[in-house]
């Protein structure tokens, strides 16, 4: 059974890029638009991995990572922020929220691929 | 933020009738005018871009896929392709593949640029309100809060960089500013785990 992934991001670019690259290396991804389509998703159903960007509509990137850190079945998950922000501030902001790691756009493919690894 | 252009019209008033004529005005509807254009080239642009994307994706597997065949043992009975020809496709998958982790890369500016686009069209829809108010746009205190505020939306390395020379102490000219972007994009790409 191939790892699953639950990519967030509102742009649909990007859940393209993300989608293609995760599943020519052979993970199943699940896409959701914003922060409140992957807690719905998240409830329902599990994720062996999350990728979330920051910046999105009705609920944001950081305040994903909280809630799903409150799910007892997502507690161990590692979550990936995966955004355009590089400042100090949002990155310590998504560290607390319990996010496992912080990945600047663009990002290459074979190095997001080598972190999914490390962290499954 | 305001999503509609003419949300911004309505708050500002009409600006036809010489009753509501002022020099305030007048600059928001220019400044209205300015997001609504961004605005529709950001949309046309999504459509395009969001189609490109897909199609990138789908001729990229259907070349994998035919990687994939040349690879596969011929049939028993079946006669095989010849060896040089299959050596050559192979070469051309291997290059396409090699081709294919920068066009992600670079695919991804388009995120980028149109989450900057956005945090400008903010600054115009704001600036136009800030102005009509008449009372706090003459207050100089008023200027900085709505610069402060402001400043918050840009959050990006490249972002900041940018505004902080603009809007900053050193306060350069615009492509005096722009110098720095070689050292903000230091950070693209780069991973850090906790």
């Amino acid at each position: 059974m191939p790892s699953v992934i639950l990519a967030v991001d509102d742009s649909a670019s990007m859940r393209q890029m993300v989608r293609f690259t995760l599943e020519n290396a052979g993970y199943e991804v699940v896409q959701a638009m914003d922060g409140v389509e992957a807690l719905d998703y998240a409830k329902a159903g599990n994720a062996d991995l999350v990728l979330t960007d920051v910046n999105m509509p009705r609920m944001d990137g950081i305040t994903l990572v909280r809630e799903l850190r409150n799910l007892t079945n997502y507690k161990g998950v590692p979550i990936l922020v995966l955004t355009t922000e590089a400042g100090q501030d949002t990155k310590m902001q998504g560290k607390q929220a319990g996010a496992t790691g912080w990945i600047v756009k663009p990002f290459n493919p074979e190095q997001l691929l080598a972190t999914i690894q490390r962290v499954l | 933020m305001l999503s509609n252009p003419s949300e911004l019209t309505a708050q500002t008033g009409s600006m036809q009738g010489p009753s509501h004529w002022s020099p305030q005005q007048q600059t928001a509807r220019m400044l209205a005018l300015c997001e609504a254009q961004m605005e529709a080239a950001t949309q046309d642009s999504d459509q395009a871009v969001d189609t490109l994307v897909q199609a990138f994706t789908e001729l990229v597997s259907i070349v994998r896929d035919m990687g994939k065949l040349t690879n596969a043992p011929t049939p028993a009975g079946e006669e095989s392709a010849a060896p040089g020809s299959l050596d050559e496709i192979n070469q051309r998958c291997t290059a396409l593949s090699n081709q294919v982790a920068a066009a992600i890369v670079a695919f991804q500016f388009y995120d980028k640029l149109s989450q900057r686009l956005g945090h400008v069209r903010y600054s115009l829809s704001t600036l136009a309100l800030f102005i009509c108010d008449r009372m706090n746009s003459q207050k100089p205190e008023h200027w900085e809060k709505l610069l402060l505020t402001l400043g918050r939306l840009y959050r990006t390395t490249e972002e900041r960089a940018i505004f902080d020379s603009i809007a900053g102490s050193l306060a350069l000219t615009s492509s005096e500013a722009i110098r720095p972007l070689s050292q903000a994009n230091s950070h693209d790409g780069s991973i850090e785990l906790f």
